[in-house]
């Protein structure tokens, strides 16, 4: 295992971490500005959308200025952008994301609420059952070579390539619409409502499936094809000659091999967190399943900034903090990031 | 050179992608040549009719009557009308009007009919039935008239002046005519899609369109990867950390969301094909330029570099005759999978409602979003939305099998 | 080392200057940001009825514990899109689609009670809160009507007459859209006694009645609102008229059948009142048979469509295309009112707009070219899947294809000049004579010598109208008058559309789709007037219509007169007159006939839906079970398998 040699490795260490958080709080930063100013580039003025919905058949102008003048406030549009986006930051500090320009008067807040768990619930296991699976696939052909490899590659190159909206459409028709194996839309059966019961939780299991699975399918694919190459790079890494030359026993080696090669399928299962929503999104649609690309998609349908706003900073903080984890878990598990460091 | 394009086309995998994606790109090419109709041509009143061969009742009327004796045509002609199920549903309803079980045969056509006939009353009240079924024998009936004759029909043709109908022609039941004398044939074997158009006319201009803004995608991503991971790799310094800091800010951000974003400021008008083409380029370069920087990290210490850097050549041309041919392959195998990355980016935009403008021209993603608004997969409609489907696949995925060959001819260690 | 300290500084400091951005006024923030209220996933617990009636009925408190039994629950969908928002019947922004319909023709009432309800079908009103029919005096300027003694709040208060003057008296004070939209035509609503309302009607300079149509509207349009529970809400936000507005009003006092059970993201929810005071033998003589009423969001069209054909949906008001093909080819138990193309009853004229501030579309020539060349079958073979009728059956006017509305214009009278549509010789004749021809060889025409060329538009996502506007645009190239296509996003549409007190854009809003009005008591009258009359230029926020800013004093004169009018035979000559210029000057053109609601279902549950011979005496209109008469429908069905 790795001995950590009294106060220079730590003192490189250090040094990697503080490295590390640095470039978090900095892309953090401008990730940050970046999710304020993009929305509100869009044109089409929403606040003049919510009036004239509310103000549907007043005649008289002077009434709709009126009126028009007061969300205006109430939503602060009439200032100047910079006033803004400080007003914005501090809301943001205290967890006020302000009110949802398309479904006012509920707040932002309120909204993500309902919606974010759907999503995590249903991305977070797809993506981490994807990576085991399709990891362990890649792992496997890498290492059996010869039938089961010249089968799996080609069938996980076709599969990874599928588009999500084609598997979850194909899905939908095949074991939704035809046999009626599951459920077609929805989140939990249409006719009840959440509670601790085990119908309803049975029910939410049942319609998880084919979102789930239209997800997880091409996740696997994707990793497989990625773990088989590092694998392969590795098996034939001078180390693992060399210890095999030793006598060294197979599964020992393959231990060491596969450690090695998991190492950038850490990153890219980072990197996978932030296509999450992306992802999800069609899964979302196709299916009528609760969630926040759905919401994210409404947001920018109704011109929503706040809303746009709220789920994009979700988004940018959950990939940040994924990646900054995974940097730091990262320089733990490799003891050549720490070998660097302490130069 | 020669030697590696030999090996590239002696790796099976990319022999396969190769053999795949070159058809398609022949028959975008080729089709549009022979077979002239407009792609946006709405030739279809009504929706989504099935794959076929239309002809034209008007024309095979008129064209010359051949005479076929065939054994079961009238068989044909009876089951066509008068399925099992509906054999079964009309025995329900004698039953239900009071009819004894064992006195309808439902194999007898002509007695199952005959009784039909002297009991069915539409306007009869039956316990338990729903509007539906009612609906349904109203309509079993009113196909059944007539189904049992052995005469033709005649074709008449109102008189202009007095307004009455004269027989012109009939028609037997064995009258044929031959397709091929029909001036009036459509062969339409991809059916039409929501709008009327003809599926198999517009997918081939959709993958054309969507080939090249893949391409164009393709070419902007590329240029800005490479430029910029040869900036941040070779140059170092200031320059690489800046590169790297926006590297890491388009990875933070989902493309998806930018590209929504962004495909939604720009708004319908401005959204042409080319367009959106260049939005997806501008937001995928991020793994080329990445991938060139590791590289050209790794090169740039190389003894030949050093080289030519001693005998005093500017840094672009070190860049473009030291650098550029070893990263090469790289660059050839990024492109491939960013023209792949970039016709999946536009298929979902368009699925969004933020793709290119319906009237100008069609593209993958576009013909797929109409089938889900009308409802395709539902209605079984599997014309309008299942080969575009599979176009979109079988290019991503000989694009991926030819990136596979490729790497492997580059990297020999990835051979099996 | 040193760099990263700086930034680390430089970052602090950022952080710091946000937190001490510069304040709201206090004042600003307190009075217009008004308390957050979440909307809770709570159940409306039922108070306990006073015994005031013989028979009571115990009421549980119902807690959403379990799942609602299938057998008991009627199913919609194509109503609500997106959670719920408010219960408050004085709002417009409520998006509580089953309950708050405000001032609709049919007047939704599940929840809220209007005193007429509207039957498209026969185009009659019968008594809903009312006891018996209205009657006018004899100068036409009052309607005077009873309430039923029967009718009874929520709260188990009788419904007064009191009630319906205060609601009145609430729509002018607090400036909500019914206030503004009637107070022209309404002067005051009073309550003589307990029990009889008199509707006073604005009196114009003869003392004539200024529009007793729209005052008969308001009786079969609008609900009565308890006067209790408003005089609650005023305490509640301090007579402020945008709050009062703004509330939510989840206490809302109501006197209908139906009323919040559950409602999240994902569906709605509608729990019958079983004292519900409607089962007096004076009104239906029995409570409506599913005890929930619930309404899954869906997130498209697609998704709702597929539900129905799986039967979890009962009554779908969305549309479904191609929808005879589910019980053709698939033998599903879904049907619509009709058996047969247009399978439903068309009642409003979904129009294309043209601005005539525009090049070219000044020229009546250019106008009437596009209007005739269009193929208008294909926009209802593929566009409408054939669910409206067609120009040949229903040749166009201004009136919808209901028999009833279709009498009150003299057919042979502009017979010549109605057409049918794809009549490209007759427009490029039209063009050819006109002098509108094509000066310089491109292949477009010009005028004046610019090239005559245009946008057809309507709202992203609106697939049927996008489809027309498709064929719209492909009969342009037919006449040489280069016609393209933009679908800006709804939430730009409107805001272009509706400001009529400037002209339209200059670019992008040549040729614009919107709706007409549907089937109601004020038809053909409101429709006419919402599309041709001047009144509506110059509003800043235009809802009603014309918004292709058509001015004609002859057409003003007589949307002005017909309401005072009640010779029958003087009204047809009115409205064959307003039809004869409507045709001529082609202001806008229809593209196709709409139902008023789309109505389809699906019979695995339930079954007894209006369809044309029902049998029923009203007849039943096909609006979903929800909307004016056709409430009876929830009287009416019965379980397939009880």
């Amino acid at each position: 295992m790795i001995i950590i040699t009294g106060g220079a490795a730590l003192k490189g260490y250090l040094k990697y971490f503080l490295n590390k958080l640095l470039w978090f709080l900095v892309t953090f930063v401008f990730a940050f500005i970046l999710n304020f100013t993009l929305p509100r580039l869009m044109p089409g003025d929403p606040v003049r959308a919510i009036v004239s919905r509310l103000a549907q058949g007043l005649s008289d102008a002077t009434g709709v200025q009126a009126i028009y003048e007061q969300y205006t406030e109430l939503f602060g549009t009439n200032k100047p952008i910079i006033e803004q986006f400080f007003i914005y930051v501090r809301n943001v500090v205290r967890g006020d994301f302000g009110f949802s320009f398309s479904m006012y008067p509920r707040t932002v807040a309120d909204v993500l609420k309902s919606a974010i768990w759907w999503t995590l619930a249903l991305q977070f296991p797809a993506i981490i059952v994807g990576w085991l699976i399709g990891n362990t696939l890649g792992a496997l052909a890498a290492y059996l070579k010869g039938g089961f490899d010249k089968v799996l590659m080609p069938v996980s190159i076709f599969i990874s390539n599928f588009p999500v909206f084609g598997m979850a459409v194909i899905m939908l028709v095949i074991f939704g619409v035809v046999l009626e194996w599951f459920p077609t839309s929805g989140g939990y059966g249409f006719d009840m409502i959440p509670n601790s019961s085990w119908a309803f939780i049975w029910s939410v299991i049942v319609h998880y499936q084919l979102p789930f699975w239209s997800i997880v399918l091409i996740a696997i694919g994707g990793q497989a094809i990625g773990m088989r190459s590092m694998s392969i790079y590795e098996l034939n890494a001078d180390y693992v000659k060399y210890a095999r030359f030793m006598g060294i026993k197979d599964r020992k080696i393959v231990g060491y091999v596969f450690r090695n090669a998991v190492l950038p399928q850490i990153t890219g299962l980072a990197l996978a967190i932030g296509t999450m929503v992306g992802g999800a999104l069609f899964a979302e649609i196709i299916f009528s399943y609760p969630g926040l690309g759905y919401t994210l998609y409404n947001g920018v349908m109704g011109g929503d900034y706040p809303l746009i706003s709220a789920v994009t900073l979700i988004i940018t903080v959950m990939v940040l903090s994924a990646n900054f984890i995974i940097e730091i878990l990262y320089g733990i598990i490799d003891p050549r990031i720490k070998a660097a460091q302490a130069d | 050179m020669k030697h590696t394009i030999q090996q590239v086309f002696r790796s099976g995998k990319f022999l396969v992608g190769f053999s795949i994606f070159v058809p398609i790109l022949l028959i975008v090419i080729v089709y549009p040549l022979i077979i002239t109709y407009p792609p946006l041509e709405i030739i279809s009143q009504g929706t989504f009719f099935p794959p076929g061969i239309y002809v034209n009742v008007y024309d095979s009327m008129g064209s010359t009557q051949y005479t076929l004796k065939l054994d079961n045509a009238a068989a044909n002609r009876i089951a066509s009308k008068l399925s099992n199920d509906d054999r079964l549903a009309m025995k329900d309803w004698l039953v239900a009007a009071g009819i004894p079980e064992n006195e309808i045969d439902i194999t007898n056509t002509q007695a199952l009919l005959d009784q039909w006939e002297k009991n069915y009353d539409p306007t009869q009240k039956i316990a338990g039935m729903t509007n539906a079924q009612r609906n349904y024998y109203i309509r079993l009936n009113n196909s059944l008239k007539g189904l049992l004759s052995t005469e033709g029909a005649s074709i008449a043709v109102k008189n202009a002046e007095t307004g009455a109908l004269e027989e012109t022609g009939v028609v037997a039941q064995s009258d044929y005519v031959n397709i091929n004398q029909v001036p009036n044939v459509r062969v339409l074997p991809l059916g039409t899609n929501s709008f009327g158009r003809d599926v198999l006319t517009e997918l081939v201009k959709a993958t054309g369109v969507s080939l090249q803004i893949g391409f164009v995608a393709g070419i902007v991503a590329t240029l800005i990867g490479l430029t910029l991971g040869l900036l941040g790799g070779y140059v170092g310094g200031l320059a690489d950390d800046t590169t790297m800091f926006a590297t890491n800010l388009f990875t933070v951000i989902p493309t998806i969301v930018l590209l929504i974003l962004i495909s939604y400021s720009i708004g319908q008008e401005k959204r042409g094909a080319f367009t959106i083409a260049v939005v997806i380029g501008l937001t995928s370069w991020v793994w080329t330029a990445r991938a060139v920087r590791a590289q050209v990290i790794s090169l740039r210490n190389r003894d030949h570099v050093n080289l030519s850097k001693l005998s005093g050549h500017s840094i672009v041309h070190i860049i473009l005759t030291d650098i550029l041919p070893y990263i090469a392959s790289y660059v050839v195998m990024a492109f491939i999978l960013q023209i792949s990355t970039a016709i999946l980016a536009e298929a979902a935009l368009s699925i969004l409602g933020l793709g290119p403008k319906t009237t100008e021209v069609p593209t993958l993603g576009l013909m797929l979003n109409w089938a889900f608004i009308y409802q395709a997969p539902i209605l079984g409609k599997w014309w309008a939305y299942l080969p575009v489907i599979v176009t979109i696949v079988l290019i991503t995925f000989s694009m991926n099998l030819m990136n596979t060959g490729l790497d492997q001819v580059f990297n020999p260690a990835l051979r099996d | 080392m040193r760099k990263s300290i700086l930034f680390l500084n430089l970052l602090v400091v950022l952080g710091l200057v946000a937190a001490c951005g510069p304040a709201p006024t206090p004042e600003v923030v307190e009075k217009v940001v008004k308390e957050t209220v979440v909307v809770e996933k709570e159940v409306v617990v039922t108070k306990e009825v006073e015994k005031v009636v013989e028979v009571t009925v115990e009421v549980p408190a119902e807690a959403p514990t379990a799942a609602y039994p299938r057998n008991e629950t009627l199913y919609s969908n194509g109503q609500q899109w997106g959670p719920l928002v408010g219960w408050n019947p004085y709002s417009t922004a409520n998006n509580n689609a089953m309950a708050i319909a405000n001032d609709q023709d049919s007047a939704r009432v599940i929840m809220f009670e209007t005193p007429y309800l509207y039957n498209m079908l026969d185009g009659k009103v019968y008594p809903l809160l009312a006891d018996g029919d209205y009657t006018w005096n004899d100068d036409r300027t009052e309607i005077t009507f009873k309430i039923k003694e029967a009718a009874k709040w929520s709260d188990g208060t009788p419904v007064t007459a009191e009630d319906v003057a205060y609601t009145w008296a609430s729509h002018v004070k607090y400036n909500t859209s019914i206030g503004v939209g009637y107070k022209d035509y309404i002067e005051n609503i009073e309550a003589v006694d307990a029990q009889t309302v008199v509707v006073k009607a604005k009196l114009d300079e003869n003392g004539k009645a200024v529009n007793p149509l729209m005052v008969a509207a308001y009786v079969a349009k609008c609900y009565v609102i308890q006067k209790a529970w408003t005089e609650t809400l005023e305490e509640r936000t301090g007579g402020d008229a945008t709050e009062f507005v703004a509330d939510t009003a989840e206490d809302v006092v109501y006197s209908g059948p139906y009323h919040g059970f559950f409602w999240d993201d994902t569906k709605v929810v509608y729990i019958r009142d079983d004292n519900y005071w409607g089962q007096d033998a004076s009104m239906w003589g029995k409570l409506p048979v599913p005890k929930y009423l619930a309404h899954t969001i869906f997130k498209d069209n697609a998704a709702g469509s597929v539900a129905l054909a799986k039967g979890e949906v009962d009554v779908s008001q969305q549309f479904n295309s191609n929808i005879q093909l589910l019980w053709e080819s698939y033998g599903l138990p879904i049907s619509t009112y009709l058996p047969e193309p247009p399978y439903g009853i068309g009642a409003s004229l979904p129009t294309a707009f043209y601005n005539l501030n525009s090049h070219g579309l000044d020229q009546v020539a250019v106008r009437k070219a596009i209007a005739i060349a269009v193929d208008y079958p294909t926009i209802i073979a593929n566009a409408m899947t054939n669910q409206s009728a067609t120009f040949e059956q229903v040749p166009r006017s201004l009136m919808n294809p209901t028999p009833g509305e279709q009498e009150m214009y003299d057919h042979d009278a502009v017979a010549d000049l109605q057409w049918a549509g794809n009549d490209i010789e007759g427009a490029n004749a039209l063009l050819d004579d006109a002098g509108i021809v094509d000066t310089d060889g491109d292949g477009w025409r010009e005028y004046n010598g610019q090239k005559l060329s245009y946008v057809a538009t309507c709202p992203n996502g609106w697939s049927d109208w996008q489809a027309a506007i498709e064929v719209v645009a492909a009969a342009g190239k037919e006449i040489g008058i280069e016609i393209t296509t933009n679908y800006p996003e709804w939430s730009v549409y409107q805001t272009v559309v509706t400001k009529s007190d400037a002209p339209l854009p200059e670019e992008g809003y040549d040729i614009f789709m919107m709706w007409s009005q549907g089937a109601g008591p004020t038809m053909p009258w409101q429709r006419i007037r919402c599309m041709l009359s001047s009144e509506f230029v110059g509003m800043a926020g235009n809802w009603s219509g014309n918004w292709g800013q058509y001015s004609n004093p002859d057409v003003d004169a007589l949307i002005q007169a017909i309401p005072g009018e009640t010779d029958p035979d003087k009204l047809k000559e009115m409205y064959t007159e307003l039809v004869r210029i409507y045709l001529t000057d082609i202001p806008s053109f229809t593209l196709m006939y709409r139902p008023q609601s789309f109505h389809a279902v699906n019979e695995t549950v339930w079954t007894g839906f209006p369809h044309e011979g029902d049998g029923t005496d009203p007849p039943v209109p096909p609006l979903n079970c929800t909307d004016g008469w056709s409430i009876a429908c929830l009287y009416n069905i019965t379980l397939v398998n009880p």
